[in-house]
């Protein structure tokens, strides 16, 4: 009994004393910023209480006390202050410059040399075999590399429509290459063709898909790419039914670039997620604001 | 030439099937007396078909899904004269360079592949004939491999770069660069994200061992934080070191026996 006493009582004596210094600390953050004039106030308000109840002391301490943390931790407080306005201003400063630096990066080099030889090397061999299809996959590739080299970049292309039909193109690539090993299907509304959409994320999640997904894959598989509006969101999810992720594979400047593009033009508003789902293969899906067009 | 030499036969693997046609109609232009015996789609049919067909040479590509080109030459070289067949990859050629091993570039084209098919040609006779050994190229395939895997960078331990944590039916993966920091939660480890917060049951003290030091700093007992991720380091009034980090609002505490990791050069 008396044991468990005393164990109450020290219990309620810590709470007591991490209360007391909790309150303690706020005073002192409180101090550091109050006006001098606000201070002189509180100060005289607490001379006329204490001597109308006739002990004068608590009123000393009192100004004593806060007269001195105010003198020696004010001037660093207030250093704080103006740094920190100086940092916001920095910021502004960096953000722009960052999101020009990751524009940049997501625009050059896109085209990997593997890519374009092996589709150079498939067209010189249909034109002997298939000239027909030769044809097609050239037209193909011009179509790729007009939306994908920066020179040749044309303005607005940041729409949803446009970054589909540079993927379609793409992919069909990819199929002439793969042949039965890959499947395409593509779910997106037309209405959706003139929501704005930043260039090369479309592009850059499905070559994951086809590389790290498909690729490795003996039998080969499926890249799905829908897109659909949820409240005032759009969603555009490329999902395949490949090997899925290897928790210790590094997962590129590709998806990085996006992440980091993503922040700089939306905030906290968009977003890319990657999953796994459970019947097998990956899912990256990105989600950013969707504004009702104004139909022209 | 003598007549007791026998039909020379190959196989060729590549996973794209216009590749493996583009190949096969260089080669009976180039080499017209040269049969293939068998077309294989990826690495796992290659050694299959190279063990049951058992060609003299074997045209493998390098990259193709199940198994690579080069591991398929580990388990063939003893039996077929392997050539490998590369797209653009610096890394290989210079390898193939040094270990004196045959390649074509892809595209293959005829001049070249006419060059080649005249130095198999000389070595399968002179191999029938008795007068060379098969080749032995065992140790330039591990040099291959290595130096493939790691693409010319020196080898990196395999650390942990993605966080699985689950969320209904499927697994979010999140990736270590979205991860601000972990901290420890009674059962569970609790992940930050810019945008989100997930909980995984894996201990801190494993993440500890699995993640690459040099992108996570342990700063307090039950806080690991990515180091990209930190904005700033300040004091607070009370002496102690607080982390600000980018793209959230709360504070990091560093604990007194970490304050080492924020000293001032």
């Amino acid at each position: 009994m008396r044991a468990s006493q005393i164990n109450r009582a020290l219990d309620f004596l810590r709470d007591a004393f991490d209360e007391a210094s909790r309150l303690w600390w706020r005073f002192f953050d409180w101090l550091a910023v109050v006006e001098w004039r606000q201070l002189l106030l509180t100060w005289f308000l607490a001379w006329v209480f204490f001597i109308i109840v006739n002990t004068p002391e608590p009123a000393f301490w009192y100004t004593f006390i806060s007269f001195g943390v105010k003198v020696l931790a004010g001037g660093k407080r207030k250093a704080e202050l103006a740094a920190r306005h100086a940092t916001v201003q920095a910021n502004v400063a960096t953000l722009e410059r960052r999101l020009m630096e990751a524009q940049m990066a997501a625009l050059q080099a896109q085209v990997e040399p593997h890519f374009l030889f092996n589709t150079l090397a498939l067209i010189g061999q249909l034109i002997e075999t298939d000239p027909k299809e030769a044809a097609r996959v050239h037209a193909h590739l011009i179509e790729y590399l007009r939306s994908t080299l920066p020179q040749m970049r044309s303005r607005g292309g940041a729409t949803l429509g446009r970054q589909v039909e540079l993927s379609r193109a793409y992919l069909a690539i990819m199929q002439a290459r793969m042949k039965e090993r890959l499947q395409v299907r593509f779910e997106v509304p037309d209405f959706l063709g003139s929501a704005p959409f930043p260039p090369m994320m479309l592009q850059t999640l499905i070559e994951n898909a086809i590389k790290h997904g498909l690729e490795p894959k003996i039998a080969g598989g499926t890249v799905a790419v829908r897109a659909f509006v949820v409240e005032a969101t759009l969603h555009v999810e490329v999902c395949d039914d490949g090997i899925g992720i290897d928790p210790h594979a590094d997962d590129g400047v590709g998806l990085a670039n996006i992440r980091e593009r993503l922040q700089l033009l939306y905030g906290a508003a968009a977003q890319l997620a990657v999953s796994m789902p459970a019947q097998g293969g990956a899912c990256a899906t990105i989600t950013l604001p969707y504004k009702m067009m104004e139909d022209a | 030439m003598n007549a007791q030499v026998s039909t020379v036969t190959a196989l060729i693997a590549d996973d794209e099937a216009p590749m493996r046609e583009l190949l096969r109609a260089r080669l009976a232009a180039a080499w017209p007396e040269l049969r293939i015996v068998a077309e294989a789609a990826n690495g796992v049919e290659a050694v299959e078909l190279g063990e049951r067909h058992r060609p003299d040479i074997a045209f493998l590509d390098i990259r193709m899904p199940g198994m690579s080109g080069i591991e398929a030459a580990r388990r063939l070289y003893d039996r077929a004269h392997i050539v490998f067949a590369t797209a653009y990859d610096q890394y290989a050629l210079d390898a193939f360079e040094q270990g004196a091993l045959d390649y074509l570039l892809k595209p293959v084209s005829s001049e070249r592949l006419a060059t080649t098919c005249a130095r198999l040609r000389t070595r399968m006779e002179a191999r029938q004939s008795g007068q060379a050994a098969p080749q032995d190229i065992g140790r330039q395939l591990a040099q291959l491999t290595t130096l493939l895997e790691h693409q010319g960078k020196p080898a990196r331990p395999n650390y942990l770069r993605w966080i699985q944590a689950q969320v209904g039916a499927s697994l979010r993966m999140i990736s270590t660069r979205e991860v601000l920091f972990f901290q420890s939660d009674e059962k569970y480890t609790r992940v930050q994200t810019a945008s989100a917060e997930f909980l995984i049951r894996k201990p801190l003290k494993e993440l500890l061992d699995e993640l690459d030091p040099d992108e996570f700093w342990r700063v307090h007992r039950s806080t690991l934080v990515r180091v990209d991720a930190i904005a700033e380091v300040a004091r607070d009034v009370r002496g102690r070191h607080m982390l600000k980090l980018r793209n959230y609002a709360g504070e990091i505490e560093v604990s007194r026996n970490h304050t080492y990791l924020f000293q001032q050069m």
